[in-house]
Order: C-alpha cells, then sequence, then structure tokens
C-alpha cells in the first residue's frame, strides 16, 4: 500500500523533517514570482508536494491531521475564485477584464496597483494547483469519499 | 546553435524515452519519466528558461511521477501490449516519415537567440521594455504571465482545476461500481452499493453513478485481478 506508516524510520524522519521546508518553500516561490523564477504554478507545485510527502510516509490519521481531505477541493475552489474576483474587480471600475490597473486605490499608482494585483493572481494561481494536485491524489488513493 | 550539453541532453532524454515505452514494469516506466523530465528542465534552464525548468523539475519530475504510481497502485504494475511485428511494419515508414519532415522543416527555424526571429520582433520587445514601468515587476515571465497575458493564465487555471474535477468524478464513480472489493484504506467503506438509484449516497458521489450495476462493469474481473504490486 502506498499511503500509511513506512516501514523504515529512515525515510519517515527524513520526510518529516523535509515537507515543512518544501511547504515553505512554496510560499516563498509563490510570493517571490516578481523576483525569482516561480510564481503560482511552480508554488502550487511545492506546496502539494508538501502537503502529498506526510500521506506517502506519516502515518495516516497524523498526515490527514495536518493536511485534511476537504482542504484540497477547497483551496482550488478558492485560488480559481480569487482569480476570477481579481478579473472581474477592474470591470466595476471601469476597466477591462483583468486589468488590474484600472482598480482606483487612493494612495497607489496603477503600475503598483497592477504589481499587487499580479500577487494575488499568482497566490490564486498557487491555491488552485496546490487544491488540484492534492484532490488528484487524494481521488487516487481512494481518500476523497469521505 | 546547438552546444555540446544540448547533444548529450539530448541523447539522454530520447535512450530515456524508448526505454520508458519498452519496459514492461511500469513502476520502471514511472521512473524514467521522471528521469525525462528532470533532463527536460536541464534543458529548459540551459537555455536560461528558469521558469520553465522550475515547474518541469516540480511537477514532470516529482509530482507527475506520485500521481502515475497512484494510478499504478489503482490499477496493475505491469503492461500487457502485445509486440505486433506487422504493425511495426506499418507504423516505422510513417514516424520516419513524420521525424524527415519535422528536420526538414527545422531547418527554417530561426537560431535560438536570434533578435530577429518572428518572436522577438512582435509584442515581445514591448513587454520587455515596458514590464518595469507598468507593472514594477521585474521578473519579465511573471508580469508577462500574470498581467499581460493573464487571460491565458486563467485558462490554463482552469483547466488544471477542471482536469482535477473531472478525475473525481470518474474515479469516485468507478470505485461506486466494486461492490466487491472494499477498500483497504477505507475500513468502514465495505457497505454494499446502494440498489436504490434515488436514494442519497450520502457521499458527495454523481447521482449517475449508481444506475450502473455492478455485474455489468466490463473491467471489474480487470481490477480484481490487477492486485496492487
Amino acid at each position: 500500500m502506498m499511503t500509511g506508516e513506512y516501514p523504515s524510520i529512515v525515510v519517515r524522519v527524513v520526510c518529516a523533517l523535509l515537507a515543512p521546508f518544501i511547504f515553505i518553500f512554496g510560499l516563498y516561490v509563490v510570493a517571490h514570482g516578481h523576483y525569482g523564477p516561480g510564481g503560482g504554478f511552480a508554488g502550487g507545485v511545492f506546496l502539494a508536494a508538501g502537503a502529498i510527502l506526510p500521506r506517502l510516509t506519516l502515518d495516516e490519521d497524523l498526515a490527514y491531521r495536518i493536511f485534511p481531505v476537504v482542504l484540497g477541493p477547497l483551496a482550488g475552489g478558492i485560488g480559481m475564485l480569487l482569480f476570477l474576483a481579481c478579473g472581474v474587480l477592474p470591470m466595476l471600475f471601469g476597466g477591462a477584464f483583468l486589468d488590474y490597473g484600472a482598480v482606483e486605490v487612493a494612495g497607489i499608482e496603477p503600475a503598483r496597483m497592477r504589481y499587487l494585483g499580479i500577487l494575488v493572481v499568482e497566490v490564486g494561481v498557487g491555491l488552485a494547483v496546490f487544491g488540484a494536485m492534492v484532490t488528484i491524489f487524494d481521488v487516487l488513493m481512494g481518500r476523497s469519499e469521505r | 546553435m546547438i552546444v555540446p550539453l544540448d547533444i548529450i541532453i539530448f541523447v539522454i532524454l530520447i535512450v530515456a524515452a524508448v526505454l520508458a515505452i519498452n519496459v514492461s514494469d511500469l513502476l520502471a516506466a514511472v521512473a524514467l519519466l521522471a528521469a525525462y523530465s528532470l533532463f527536460a528542465s536541464l534543458l529548459f534552464a540551459g537555455v536560461n528558461a528558469v521558469d520553465v525548468s522550475l515547474v518541469e523539475a516540480a511537477l514532470g519530475a516529482g509530482l507527475t511521477g506520485v500521481l502515475f504510481i497512484g494510478a499504478i497502485l489503482a490499477t496493475t504494475r505491469h503492461s500487457t501490449a502485445k509486440r505486433n511485428r506487422r504493425r511495426r511494419i506499418v507504423v516505422l515508414p510513417l514516424i520516419i516519415a513524420f521525424v524527415g519532415l519535422m528536420l526538414y522543416a527545422s531547418i527554417d527555424l530561426p537560431d535560438r537567440g536570434d533578435p530577429d526571429a518572428p518572436a522577438h520582433t512582435g509584442v515581445s520587445q514591448y513587454y520587455l521594455e515596458n514590464s518595469m514601468a507598468d507593472t514594477q515587476t521585474p521578473n519579465v515571465v511573471t508580469s508577462l504571465l500574470a498581467d499581460y497575458r493573464s487571460q491565458d493564465t486563467l485558462g490554463e487555471t482552469l483547466v488544471i482545476v477542471t482536469a482535477a474535477l473531472s478525475a473525481t468524478l470518474v474515479l469516485i464513480r468507478r470505485r461506486e461500481d466494486e461492490p466487491g472489493e472494499p477498500s483497504p484504506l477505507d475500513p468502514d467503506d465495505d457497505a454494499p452499493v446502494v440498489e436504490d438509484p434515488s436514494a442519497p449516497s450520502g457521499r458527495g458521489a454523481p447521482p449517475s453513478g449508481s444506475d450502473d450495476p455492478a455485474p455489468s462493469d466490463p473491467y471489474a474481473d480487470e481490477h480484481r485481478r490487477g492486485g496492487r504490486p
């Protein structure tokens, strides 16, 4: 069987130590897309890897308590909605779909607004990819029925 | 412009791909595909496409392998594809002709990094020059993906989420059709399949899942026989 406690303690300890760092690195990649390689897609995949690694190696109850099954579809839906909301919001200000520069907030110039819009979109993409990957994994493992 | 490193990587890629197709142990094929993705990401890094390289390394070499292994666990580990000599005689000339056509077409492609290439004379010049002023984002790839071309990214994200949703629909239904094999993961899952299609199954499964009686599942036998490695 694939999920559940892995027999070797070396693997268990190494994966338990690595998983949080992979998750943090995923957050870094999502947030740091403006300045380096990465962004939503790669960051979301790293986040998913950080969530799936405990499921592969640690005790099932523990792994699914850290990242419940419901988190996958939830994160996917929230990320997708965040992206869509980011697209619709400029339309309320009279701009085009996904034209973040059109959003008017006092004290923030359009270029800065685009910068922030990119950040929100990256977070949305990251959440969506994370949720999609975890959902596919859970479904394959027969975990999604609960 | 092809540097020696490219040739080495290309040879490794071709060898890995051919081995992945030929090997009958699917677990080995998954490992070979992961290696393939890793070297492909090296290739992308070699042409300074670091963003693509990062995604390829994380997704292709990491997570896809995990999902493939999950699929192997749910089905069978050994490929039962039969070698058909007659089919090979038909297919091989086609493949050779296709590769020849591709190589012939690639002669006309612009050199890598050629500033006069059609891809570099259009809007990409604008993106490179104005990304900082428009979006305050030094990484042009990010501003391109999430701002200039954000509708493409929206489509991509929709595709991924849709893929996850359709995988959920298909796989949940398949498990509903298998009353004979309670999942070892779910000890409380051995309840019989709901006979009445109108009765709520209470599992969030699609309602159409139960109007397909289990004995008519043509793959049920296959699933039972497949076992788990």
